[in-house]
């Protein structure tokens, strides 16, 4: 459990790093913090089917993963200003408002399994929301 | 173009106090059969404190509602005229065949990268200005996940807890016919996104939120909320506070009513997470400083102008609502046309033949140059009123000049008091039968003789001369 806190902070976004954290590891797996995961409503929200069997077989992985993740809220962030994004490029992201005509259209098509031209025939999507 | 939804709530409980009243219209059909590989750059204004009225104030009521004070909030998404799309350079050809203008991007393709249209955030940043919003310098996109149709990649990009711009305000003049006056409606923010469908909002604490759907007129707006408040009022005094459940609600066109869609449980769960793959949004003060002092005149100032000039509110808000029919207003004023004549002119006759031709101001031969012109003309005496109509819609339908229509058709006012009276005796000669009745006591054949006279004139005599001299040859020999 040690060396993989260890490893985990060193993928903290650069910010983090360069204040002194103060390192709390828990002792136990269960994170205080972090809900546990209601996995078929999560299969459900993502339109992935699950048996009972993988449901129960994924509950206690997913958790594992969200509890890594949940250590981080043990980190001291009192002295540092709340970023929106874990990067501050900087740099300009955007285009100029100017076509480009992708040149393989054709090839996109082709890749339609289910094309009934013009359109392309999808499942049927049954929202709940 | 754009496409509005309206929120309506009211109380639960039975207090007096206004809660916001959503509703929302459908969205243009066009947009909905759109194959998912259309996704249009939109912003999305969303009302703050929305407006508070009375009862009585957009549309009369009946009397069950007067407990009660509806508040309504407004959410529109608008088209932005950008030639591409918010994420990728396809061409934004609305209107083409479905699946031609598209690309990985757009298409949802996996490894795919979105990039930001900088035109995106140049309408956001103005449209932010113009509404008087707070500007944030630093915004981000976030993933709304659904599903849908067409929404290929499962999810819409769009901004959620930092939009662009928040806390505004537009300040509107109510017209005459709802009592006038100045208000103020706040807007909550504006944000960027793209747009692949439709939006349904989280409702908010104890109000049951209705969303209506469905309506495609700002006049089918108008009646679904007046219904859906009666409605729902209707309920509450019935002590049926349980039966406005947070639902979505079609407005029924025929039947002029709404009906229950399907009852919603619980929220909607977009599972919002910033979205990884676009960076933040950073604007310096001198981008949105340079793109505001770019702004052209807004409405609220342009009224504020035309007040100034002297204009009556009835005028202002005519003049000020179409921005090219205040173009050609202040053109003509610009050549020295008289402000509340031009306004007339604009208002009246030049209106009337737009809306009998449906044209557009734009559209017609008349210059506000000639508008001026014409106008100078009657005031200085050189051709009369009834002259200048007839020359206006001449220049309107075929264009010309006030100067050469003057002068090929002879149309200068006739002044000389010599060769009125010389019209007015022949006209008096001609016609013993009505001078002897005028003699008699009948009066009103004044308008008569004047008619005659112009007739002969070829409607050039000056009116005021005209009727003065013909006053006092009628009444002089008795």
């Amino acid at each position: 459990m040690a060396s993989s806190s260890f490893f985990s902070f060193s993928r903290i976004p650069a910010y983090l790093s360069r204040t002194t954290l103060k390192r709390r590891f828990l002792s136990s797996r269960c994170s205080p913090f972090v809900r546990p995961p209601d996995v078929a409503q999560l299969a459900e929200s993502a339109r992935i089917s699950l048996t009972a069997n993988e449901i129960e077989e994924f509950g206690p992985k997913i958790k594992q993963v969200i509890d890594w993740f949940g250590q981080l809220q043990a980190v001291n962030l009192e002295s540092i200003e709340p970023a929106l994004r874990a990067d501050t490029g900087g740099s300009d992201n955007t285009r100029a408002d100017e076509p480009e005509i992708f040149g393989n259209r054709e090839a996109m098509i082709a890749a339609v399994s289910s094309y009934s031209e013009p359109f392309i025939k999808v499942p049927k999507v049954l929202n709940k929301e | 173009m754009a496409s509005s939804s309206l929120f309506l709530r009211l109380p639960k409980s039975t207090l007096l106090f206004l809660s916001p009243l959503p509703l929302s219209t459908k969205h243009i059909t066009s947009f909905c059969t759109k194959p998912k590989t259309q996704t249009l750059s939109s912003l999305s204004t969303n009302p703050s404190s929305p407006l508070r009225t009375k009862t009585q104030s957009h549309a009369p009521l009946e009397n069950p509602t007067l407990d009660y004070e509806p508040v309504i909030g407004i959410e529109t998404h608008v088209q932005l005229s950008t030639k591409t799309k918010a994420f990728c350079g396809c061409p934004s050809s609305y209107g083409s065949q479905p699946n031609t203008s598209i690309c990985p991007i757009c298409m949802g393709l996996p490894g795919s990268l979105p990039v930001l249209n900088s035109k995106v955030i140049e309408f956001a940043v103005k449209l932010g200005l113009a509404l008087n919003c707070e500007i944030s310098l630093r915004s981000k996109f976030d993933r709304k996940q659904y599903f849908y149709p067409d929404l290929p990649k499962g999810y819409q990009i769009s901004q959620f807890d930092v939009p662009i711009a928040r806390n505004g305000f537009t300040d509107l003049d109510l017209p005459c016919e709802f009592g006038g006056g100045h208000r103020r409606f706040g807007i909550t923010r504006v944000h960027m996104e793209e747009d692949a469908g439709k939006l349904i909002h989280s409702s908010n604490g104890d109000f049951s939120q209705v969303e209506i759907k469905n309506m495609n007129s700002f006049s089918a707006m108008h009646r679904a909320i007046d219904f859906e408040i009666s409605r729902q009022v209707s309920l509450l005094k019935e002590g049926k506070s349980d039966e406005v459940i947070q639902e979505t609600r079609l407005w029924e066109e025929g039947a002029q009513r709404t009906v229950t869609m399907r009852k919603k449980e619980g929220l909607a769960d977009y599972r919002y997470f910033p979205e990884p793959d676009l960076p933040e949004v950073i604007l310096t003060e001198e981008y949105v400083n340079s793109l505001g002092s770019g702004l052209p005149e807004l409405p609220e100032m342009k009224r504020r102008r035309y007040e100034k000039m002297g204009l009556s509110m009835q005028d202002v808000l005519f003049l000020a609502d179409d921005f090219n029919v205040a173009d050609f207003f202040d053109a003509a004023v610009g050549h020295g046309a008289d402000v509340k004549l031009a306004a007339n002119w604009v208002m009246s006759d030049i209106a009337a033949y737009l809306k009998n031709e449906k044209l557009s101001i734009t559209e017609i031969k008349l210059t506000p140059m000639e508008l001026a012109e014409l106008i100078a003309s009657i005031k200085n005496g050189t051709i009369n009123g009834k002259i200048g109509k007839e020359i206006l819609f001449e220049l309107i339908a075929n264009g010309g000049t006030v100067g050469a229509m003057i002068e090929e058709k002879d149309l200068v006012q006739i002044m000389d008091p010599n060769v009125i009276e010389a019209m007015i005796d022949k006209a008096l000669a001609e016609n013993p039968k009505q001078l002897e009745q005028y003699r008699g006591g009948k009066t009103k054949l004044q308008g008569f003789f004047a008619g005659q006279v112009m007739k002969v004139s070829k409607g050039k005599a000056n009116p005021v001369l005209l009727n003065k001299l013909l006053l006092e040859k009628l009444n002089a020999k008795s």
